[in-house]
């Protein structure tokens, strides 16, 4: 199958997966607790309570109550976000920005470190450098995000000072328009070097956190791929052939080592969405995983339904293009087979 | 073991030894202020004294460094839902920002609980004849010259028209009841706003005129902003701010912080300081960043005392209690059949006033507020929280007395079979910790009294608490903020009030009508003596037939550094109870 066709036809499905994700979500979301539970307070009376389930729709029947609310998804509709104070589609929007900005210079991190020191140790097996990257991969893959972000915090908040929490100092985020809501690119779309390097300051700790565990991942299947590849026979023919080392390293045995790896980046971009909810309370970045962590928390269900709903979409289109980067780097793969 | 391994191992060791290096590093300075503040609290400097910066410093920033200079940044655990004056619930994260920007016609001085004029120019009384001499109409003379942050005139109009819209909208979600429970009719007389209430109540300055849902807001921008519809939210209200107060409210970066800068045509003493909102969820940071010198004061719990108390140019003010203690309701209309399955009590479980008076003199109190509240804590007489109108020390309050107890159980017909309970509470804090005392004491008591802590969280605790009637034998949680034991008592006491109705106090009391009687005539009576005498003779009684366990009430707490000046807090100040407009930095 053609990969325009694959494509197509992966996006034809994706619809009805939307559907059947936002039907189970909204199911759970009245079987697990009060859908109004953040509105509700104990000195309410039950006339009180009432009133505010006429308020929501929750005196209709549960089917009405869920096409009311795809119906207004539709229309751009998604309710109102009580822990933001603002309309759910207007908050997703604002927090978008921040979470995909964090969660892509993680990736592009955890990419770079996790390929970047898989083949150091690989091709280095049984050395030094092997050993750096396996205590490397360990910690990250067994240490808590939340406490690596403290010890992060006390070395280079507190002791060093060189870092703080939040995503930007406030008077230079608010020098420089926002249309995008991503505030690294809103800094090089306004030209302004100053509000770039805050925002790149801020991102540091955040997205180091972050990359940390999803480094850990990459580097240890980089790894165990680069080694398993490296014994092959190809590589020794490449060797026989008098191909320097190096080339034989770049050109033949890590191209097909990434292409497992290539499988746990894209998962790893989900487990990095996971990891935003931690790590953005901790540094208090102002993303849809907090934003997630507030609605849980206080029992705001339109937020709940609205992130669950966005991330569903999210990890469609990361599975997606996977797949077909997985296609594109072994022509052997045959889509849709 | 080859000779090839055997090189490999003093490498892999030398790593494992620079990462513990690099880990001790980082958490080394901390160890040593978890350690260091373990004594008792710290009684900061009144209102208008001036903390000296400390010159030395190991950890975070110096003492004499400011940061932030010209900025007060406090870190808020919760982040607003609203900040409406209509649609903010007491106790609600919005009422940190409502204090700060918007103004009411009396406040509450810093120093106590005396009242001082505000946007009314005089505090009303019956001596100035301000209050009529049936206590019914109080007539507030507006303050002339003030202006809202839009430039609009405040006047009596304005403060009718922001009174009316609170009653209007009564949004269930908001405190309106305050005021509808009370007021019969408001108007106005030249420059005066006038209200006559339905009865006298003592407690209609202290509690209602000085709430946070008395707010007084710009006409102009309300009806340029969708106006005032019964029962609808409005939303520009909900995130916009246009008061009178020293602050206007900058922006609201949602998730991150709020930004509050300094009024320049404020009609009182202009704040010193520009002010922001941190919202930071984590306690852990909170305290970092306050170590770290970012934050002037954060919000914190008396189980980072020991950490707070070590820091360099840290304070930690413990100063008056909190008028909200710690509390566990007994249920007393248990529905048939509705108890969990684990649970072997009956539903008039808590009927018997010897099963409720032994579970107040098993409870170990002091075991609480040494380990929970870290000290800063007492009990407290039924239902007098010190600094409360009508509190005294001698008042009897419950001690543990497991032999008084066991004698009140056997009393009961529980000491031979024991029996199992749940109790519900919020997790992870101060009531969760509250229950496992209550489990561990009932346990030392007999061991065949089993306590289940049912341990949910907050959104699924306030659904469960707003249920009418009450599906488990009892909760824990705090009592609501009230200024007033008018307030207190027909919420808490009353057998036809609030938690009076939902509980069936009237299947506990010996005499329900006697304490209702005696609740309600405090309630209206305007002799402070009288009041004093009527709170203390319904201690003395609910003592004697309880129907609450009060595992201790909680001292105000805040932690800032040492740099900030004039730092005050009152309890009676809605929620952070501090205003930042009184600080300075130097």
């Amino acid at each position: 199958m053609q990969i325009r066709d694959y494509i197509i036809r992966r996006l034809m499905i994706f619809p009805l997966i939307i559907v059947g994700t936002s039907i189970i979500v909204f199911a759970l979301s009245r079987v697990g607790g009060n859908p109004i539970a953040i509105y509700i307070e104990h000195e309410m009376s039950a006339e009180e309570v009432a009133e505010l389930e006429e308020r929501y729709g929750l005196n209709d029947p549960l089917p009405v109550q869920y096409l009311a609310w795809a119906g207004g998804v539709l229309t751009g509709d998604m309710g109102w976000s009580a822990v933001s104070a603002q309309p759910v589609t207007e908050a997703l929007v604002d927090r978008i920005g921040a979470t995909l900005e964090l969660a892509v210079f993680a990736a592009i991190l955890a990419i770079m470190m996790g390929i970047g020191l898989g083949t150091f140790g690989g091709a280095r097996r049984d050395r030094l450098p092997d050993h750096v990257t396996r205590v490397v991969s360990i910690s990250g893959a067994s240490m808590p995000i939340f406490w690596f972000a403290i010890l992060l915090l006390i070395l280079f908040w507190v002791n060093l000072g060189w870092f703080s929490t939040g995503r930007s100092d406030p008077t230079i985020f608010a020098s420089i328009a926002h249309p995008t809501g991503i505030y690294t690119l809103d800094a090089l779309l306004a030209g302004n070097l100053t509000a770039f390097a805050d925002a790149i300051h801020f991102l540091v700790l955040p997205a180091l956190t972050l990359a940390f565990g999803a480094t850990a991942i990459i580097a240890r299947m980089m790894r165990s791929s680069l080694v398993e590849e490296l014994n092959e026979d190809y590589v020794d023919a490449a060797r026989a052939k008098g191909l320097p080392e190096r080339l034989v390293l770049r050109r033949h045995a890590r191209r097909n080592a990434l292409i497992p790896t290539v499988t746990v980046i894209g998962l790893g971009f989900g487990f990095l969405l996971q990891g935003t909810v931690v790590v953005e309370i901790i540094y208090r970045w102002p993303g849809i995983g907090r934003w997630m962590a507030d609605a849980v928390l206080r029992g705001d269900q339109a937020t709940i339904m609205a992130y669950v709903l966005f991330t569903s979409i999210l990890f469609l289109f990361v599975n997606l293009v996977v797949d077909v980067m997985y296609a594109y780097l072994d022509r052997r793969v045959v889509l849709g087979a | 073991m080859s000779a090839f391994d055997q090189r490999r191992v003093p490498r892999v060791l030398t790593l494992l030894v620079a990462l513990a290096v690099f880990a001790t590093a980082c958490t080394g300075d901390t160890t040593d202020t978890t350690t260091a503040g373990t004594e008792g609290p710290t009684e900061t400097e009144a209102p208008g004294e001036t903390s000296p910066p400390d010159e030395t410093t190991t950890t975070g920033a110096a003492a004499g460094d400011i940061v932030n200079p010209g900025l007060y940044v406090h870190a808020a655990d919760d982040e607003p839902l609203s900040v409406d004056p209509a649609q903010v619930a007491a106790g609600e994260a919005g009422e940190t920002v409502i204090t700060q920007v918007y103004e009411r016609l009396v406040e509450i001085g810093p120093g106590g609980p005396d009242l001082i004029p505000s946007l009314s120019s005089e505090v009303p009384s019956v001596e100035n004849g301000l209050i009529s001499e049936d206590g019914l109409t109080y007539t507030f003379p507006i303050r002339e010259g003030v202006v809202f942050h839009d430039g609009s005139e405040l006047t009596a109009d304005v403060v009718k028209y922001n009174w009316d819209r609170v009653l209007t909208m009564n949004l269930p979600e908001g405190n309106s009841s305050v005021l509808s429970d009370l007021v019969a009719s408001t108007a106005v007389d030249g420059n005066n706003f006038v209200v006559t209430l339905n009865d006298r109540n003592a407690a209609f300055l202290n509690s209602v005129v000085t709430a946070a849902v008395a707010s007084i807001a710009s006409q102009e921008a309300i009806e340029a902003n969708g106006g005032v519809q019964e029962g609808v939210v409005n939303e520009f209200m909900s995130s916009n701010m246009v008061g009178t107060g020293p602050y206007t409210l900058e922006a609201w970066n949602r998730g991150e912080n709020i930004q509050l800068s300094i009024f320049g045509d404020y009609w009182g003493e202009p704040a010193a300081l520009d002010a922001r909102i941190d919202q930071v969820a984590d306690a852990d940071v909170r305290a970092l960043g306050l170590q770290a010198g970012d934050y002037d004061s954060i919000e914190t719990d008396p189980t980072f005392i020991g950490d707070l108390e070590g820091m360099e140019g840290v304070e930690v003010f413990s100063g008056d209690f909190l008028l909200e203690p710690v509390h566990m309701g007994m249920n007393m209309n248990i529905p048939e059949g509705a108890l969990p399955p684990e649970d072997t009590i009956p539903v008039d479980f808590f009927h018997d006033v010897n099963v409720r008076r032994g579970f107040n003199l098993a409870f170990d109190y002091q075991a609480f507020v040494d380990g929970a509240m870290a000290g800063l804590g007492g009990p407290i007489p039924h239902y007098l929280p010190q600094g409360m109108l009508g509190f005294d020390e001698s008042l009897p309050m419950f001690e543990r007395d497991l032999a008084a107890a066991e004698a009140a159980f056997t009393e009961a017909g529980y000491w031979d079979e024991g029996f199992t309970m749940t109790v519900l509470a919020e997790e992870g804090g101060i009531f969760e910790i509250a229950g496992l005392v209550l489990a561990d004491s009932m346990a030392e008591l007999n061991p065949a009294f089993q306590i289940r802590v049912l341990a949910v969280v907050e959104a699924q605790f306030d659904s469960a608490h707003a249920e009418d009637p009450f599906q488990y034998a009892a909760w824990i949680k705090n009592a609501d903020p009230f200024a007033d034991p008018a307030a207190l008592f027909a919420a808490y006491i009353h057998p036809d009030g609030e938690w009076g109705a939902v509980h069936g106090f009237r299947n506990a009391y010996a005499d329900p009508d006697q304490i209702a009687s005696l609740v309600d005539e405090a309630a209206v009576e305007l002799d402070t003596d009288r009041r004093v005498e009527i709170y203390q003779e319904l201690a003395g009684l609910l003592y004697e037939d309880p129907v609450w366990l009060i595992p201790g009430n909680e001292r105000a707490l805040m932690a800032h550094r040492s740099w900030v000046q004039n730092f005050a807090m009152n309890p009676l100040w809605p929620r952070p109870s501090i205003k930042f407009a009184y600080f300075d930095k130097g």
